[in-house]
């Protein structure tokens, strides 16, 4: 599970309607909002890294969206990093085997 | 995880994401949030990735990180942090991290042509010291060579530098810094006579205009991205330009974008500055006060070998060009000589002279740049009308000579990364001193840069073969001698023959000169352009080639040994950053299985030699300075004895566990119960990061590069200060009198540095009087012409290409790409193409691709749309991703005055897989 604080700015006159969207969003919620500034704070959930990603790109889309930043990520001890490693980078068995990988070849 | 639980997590969150933009928040949720994570152990620390130095706020718990943040309190980034800084945390825990020394071993024991396999810390540095002897006894200190960093921290830098200059007077040592931001130091140093800015980054709250030259800031420098973009929306006036060689993130809040032809934005600050004439714009008073005019020569070559020898054939015709270029019709009127003229590059090895000269010869220098010429040569969209392109040219003009506005420039590699990188740095600071729009609030040339300490480091601790600590020079008899009293060394122990920077180490791996190369804290074999060379050279000579790494990247994998080292937060350490700014850490967690910090493999390596072994007369090939003998380093054995010191003296207690180090005591209290693994794995008691960040700052203390006392940047209300710091106080604007102690009284500005301030005087082609004038407290305002790039698009090799970085990945990604979250976001490098480009050679998007040049060739996936929009007859491919090994393709052709690469272009060929 990953939990991320994502700011999200946008001209101020744009806030409340900018808040009804993100409420639309599946695992966000706006915590804080300062409409002076157009500047909104919201937490996101999401199942997968993929999700998160894609929830900040959604976010990131709306058409009234000048800025969102993630600020804060939260994450446990995950197995999860230990997993998704593209197999051009786990290397270990190369290493071991002195093969060269075919990058490097000619 | 129980709902109250992620609730509370959540409350969290979303209040340290308030509290990072000021967003005031209840007292019952301030309480809240302390609740949530009571057991986690908070400590300031720094973000490991680019050089704009964001503090970030790091949680452990059990000797893992947990969780990080974007630091409230820290002035750069104020809470923000952007989507790699985000991650800081999960890149110590990628599953291949490197945690035991691995040696190619064949029956038991080192063998070049073995498989890797597990050895320990003693096996590892019994060979590296064995194979260093042997190259030692052959060549001499030039055999040996170092791989520095832009990334070391500021202790690793000054321990590696110390080991080689002091220890093995060796000056081979080299950081990929080069690569980065060689062509701003020289850009500074003959400018201003001095490194690294005047300004800072409030420069932007203080503008109202602030100009990117090849700076795509909203990937690259995001967190100052999103200052400016602030400063953009919340006044009405400023205004934002993008010029660039293709249309890129920055272009989207900008009001003026620019794309121009690759090399021409020589010619686009050359018509800047004949406006300024034109207009009556030149500020007479600064200029009259504070400044001198200044050129040099132009048949400076391009940085190559001079010989063919070691050219693959394909390569032959462009390296020719080193030797005689045939200038083409721009650089004809540009250079007010004949098109078809062949020049003899005659001044190859004395690129960086000049002279002065008068205001009418600068005058008649900058005349043929006009508009239309200006415009022909520059314009770098076939689709956009000329009308439209002039038109840009002159508002870019208007925003830069308007009395009423501030101007902030803002660059970095696509200056820095350039065949006259140094000239066109000097370029900007041209047009900022004719207008005396320099070094006041909002006002100032200001070179960004790419890694995290390629200032507090690279530059500031002198980790270049030329260079010492504070700017001093190892070619300067005073500079030595001072170097050599502050490091306790007898004289004449220091080399004064610059070393190999980062690509002649490469070419000498290729020729055999080097023979024993060290790589710390960074992927040469990755980074340095025409890479087939150096694979080769590192798989085929007789050499061997060790690399500190946390994880596999190439360079390890060409290694003979590989050692596992400690990553930011599992040691002490310190950066600086782009605007002077030093920042220190504490270890947070330990490191993990064997892999120790880059400062204990130096010092303990330091161990193994003895004064003996290195302090007898040495040969250096090619020495020839004034007190010493041609070819040759005195022994000093016998000064060492006077001095007190052994022959059987280690390099470790004369150099590092001396007595003055030996008073900075560990356990320390500023340490708060964290832990030092170097200290421990060296068996010994003394404060290693603190004695040498001290000792270091003893070289710039009273010499314009002040540093704070080593625990004021522990102060819990200290983030970072910006040198130099006198009398505890940091320095906002250099060279101005109101903000600057060093600033001479009474003078308003002083550009007091003073490097290269006493020239001969001569016209627009040569010295006419060698009588040298003191320039002391000036600028220089250089004249510099548009000069074409030694390889353009032809019949074969048809189009430009231009490399970079991309917001989710951390340089060669060998870290970003074991977070999957940036994996991915962006899981490989894409070679992007104009549409028409791509349909003319029978490609469409997501197809893949051949790139191919004169030096090799790879496979990319297509993309026509996307983050960046290219202009025909360009194309980009980012060079993080190890499967697209784009610097394969690229040219090693270097800025002649800096040695630094120019990655931004050269040509190729884009085909059917």
């Amino acid at each position: 599970m990953n939990l991320s604080g994502i700011l999200v700015l946008v001209p101020p006159e744009q806030t409340q309607s900018t808040i009804t969207l993100l409420h639309t969003f599946p695992g966000v919620q706006v915590y804080h909002q300062d409409p002076d500034t157009g500047r909104i704070v919201v937490v996101q959930e999401a199942e997968s890294t993929g999700a998160e990603i894609d929830g900040l790109k959604r976010i990131q889309a709306l058409p009234k969206v000048l800025s969102a930043a993630m600020v804060y990520h939260y994450f446990e001890d995950e197995d999860e990093i230990l997993a998704g490693i593209p197999p051009e980078l786990d290397a270990a068995e190369t290493l071991r085997n002195n093969r060269v990988p075919p990058f490097l070849a000619q | 995880m129980t709902t109250t639980r992620r609730d509370f997590l959540k409350t969290s969150i979303a209040a340290a994401t308030a509290a990072s933009v000021g967003i005031p928040l209840s007292q019952a949720v301030r309480a809240q949030a302390t609740k949530a994570n009571g057991d986690w152990r908070w400590d300031k620390g720094v973000c490991r990735f680019c050089g704009v130095g964001c503090g970030i706020m790091l949680a452990t718990k059990n000797g893992r990180i947990v969780a990080t943040k974007g630091d409230p309190d820290a002035p750069v980034n104020r809470g923000l942090n952007c989507i790699k800084g985000y991650f800081n945390g999960k890149i110590l825990y990628g599953k291949d991290r490197l945690t035991q020394p691995l040696m190619r071993m064949q029956n038991g024991k080192f063998d070049k042509k073995g498989k890797f396999a597990p050895v320990t810390w003693d096996q590892a540095f019994d060979e590296m010291e064995r194979q260093l002897r042997k190259t030692h006894q052959e060549l001499g200190p030039t055999g040996m060579a170092i791989f520095g960093s832009g990334q070391y921290t500021i202790q690793e830098g000054y321990a590696a530098a110390k080991l080689m200059k002091a220890g093995f007077r060796s000056n081979n040592i080299d950081p990929n810094a080069r690569h980065c931001m060689a062509s701003a130091v020289a850009g500074f140093i003959q400018t201003f006579g001095i490194d690294e800015p005047a300004g800072n980054y409030d420069d932007i709250e203080y503008t109202d205009t602030m100009v990117l030259w090849g700076a795509n800031m909203a990937e690259m420098h995001p967190i100052l991205w999103s200052r400016i973009a602030d400063r953009r929306l919340s006044t009405d006036q400023t205004r934002v330009v993008n010029i660039s060689t293709y249309r890129n993130m920055s272009s989207d809040l900008a009001d003026l974008e620019i794309i121009m032809r690759p090399q021409t934005d020589l010619a686009l600050q050359n018509y800047i500055a004949r406006e300024i004439i034109q207009r009556d714009a030149v500020n007479w008073d600064f200029v009259n006060k504070h400044c001198v005019f200044a050129t040099g020569p132009y048949d400076i070559g391009t940085g190559m070998r001079a010989t063919g020898k070691f050219a693959f054939a394909s390569e032959q015709d462009i390296q020719a060009k080193e030797l005689v270029r045939t200038l083409d019709k721009f650089e004809a009127v540009a250079q007010r000589k004949k098109a078809g003229d062949e020049v003899k590059q005659e001044n190859r090895g004395s690129a960086g002279r000049h002279w002065t000269i008068s205001f009418n010869d600068f005058k008649k220098a900058v005349a043929p740049y006009t508009l239309d010429f200006v415009a022909e040569l520059a314009k770098g969209d076939a689709d956009e009308s000329m009308d439209q392109f002039k038109d840009k040219l002159k508002q870019l003009a208007d925003l830069y000579i308007d009395a009423k506005r501030k101007v902030v420039s803002f660059w970095t590699m696509g200056f820095n990364q350039h065949q006259r990188g140094t000239w066109v740095n000097e370029q900007t600071y041209m047009n900022h001193l004719l207008l005396g729009k320099q070094a006041t609030p909002g006002n100032g040339a200001f070179s960004l840069t790419g890694q995290p300490s390629a200032c507090g480091t690279a530059r500031e601790v002198g980790t270049f073969a030329h260079r010492l600590p504070a700017d001093m020079v190892v070619f300067n008899p005073k500079h030595r001698a001072r170097s050599e009293k502050l490091w306790k060394l007898p004289a004449q122990t220091l080399n004064p023959k610059v070393g190999s920077h980062i690509n002649k180490i490469m070419r000498d791996l290729e020729d055999g000169s080097v023979k024993w190369a060290w790589v710390q804290v960074c992927n040469p074999f990755q980074c340095t352009a025409n890479a087939n060379h150096w694979i080769k050279a590192a798989r085929e000579m007789d050499n061997f080639i060790i690399v500190s790494e946390a994880y596999p990247g190439i360079s390890a994998k060409v290694a003979d040994l590989i050692l596992p080292s400690a990553m930011i937060f599992e040691k002490w350490g310190g950066y600086g950053n782009a605007e002077r700014r030093t920042q220190l850490w504490r270890e947070q967690v330990p490191p993990p299985g064997q892999a120790r910090s880059d400062v204990w493999q130096v010092l303990e390596f330091a161990k193994r030699f003895k004064l003996k072994d290195v302090w007898g007369e040495q040969k250096i090939p090619g020495l020839k300075s004034k007190g010493f003998q041609d070819g040759a380093l005195p022994d000093v054995l016998a000064a060492a004895l006077q001095m007190g010191y052994s022959p059987e003296s280690t390099l470790y207690e004369v150099l590092f566990a001396n007595a003055d180090n030996k008073k900075h005591k560990w356990p320390d209290p500023l340490a708060k119960g964290h832990d030092n693994h170097t200290v421990t794995a060296l068996g010994d008691s003394w404060f290693v990061e603190k004695a040498l960040f001290e000792e270091y700052a003893a070289f710039g203390r009273g010499h314009m590069h002040d540093l704070a006392p080593f625990d004021m940047y522990y102060r819990d209300d200290v983030r970072g200060l910006k040198w130099p710091v006198v009398n505890g106080k940091e320095t906002q604007w250099r060279f101005n009198e109101k903000y600057d102690p060093y600033v001479k009284s009474g003078s308003g500005f002083d550009f007091y540095g003073p490097a290269l301030k006493a020239l001969p005087s001569g016209d627009l082609d040569v010295v006419t009087n060698a009588k040298k004038t003191a320039l002391a407290g000036k600028a220089k305002i250089f004249f510099r012409p548009y000069a074409a790039p030694v390889e353009q698009p032809d019949d074969t090799y048809d189009l430009w290409l231009t490399t970079g970085r991309v917001l989710e990945h951390w340089h060669s990604g060998t870290m970003t790409r074991r977070v999957p979250e940036l994996h991915r976001a962006v899981p490989t490098a894409l070679l992007y193409i104009h549409p028409a480009d791509a349909k003319t050679r029978g490609l469409k998007r997501k197809d893949v691709a051949w790139i191919e040049s004169r030096r090799g060739k790879i496979k990319a996936i297509v993309e026509t749309k996307g983050r960046n929009t290219m202009p025909k007859g360009s194309v980009f491919v980012p060079w993080f991703d190890e499967g697209v090994f784009i610097n394969k393709v690229t040219l090693d052709a270097t800025c002649p005055i800096s040695k630094q690469t120019d990655f931004k272009k050269c040509a190729v060929k884009v085909y059917k897989t």
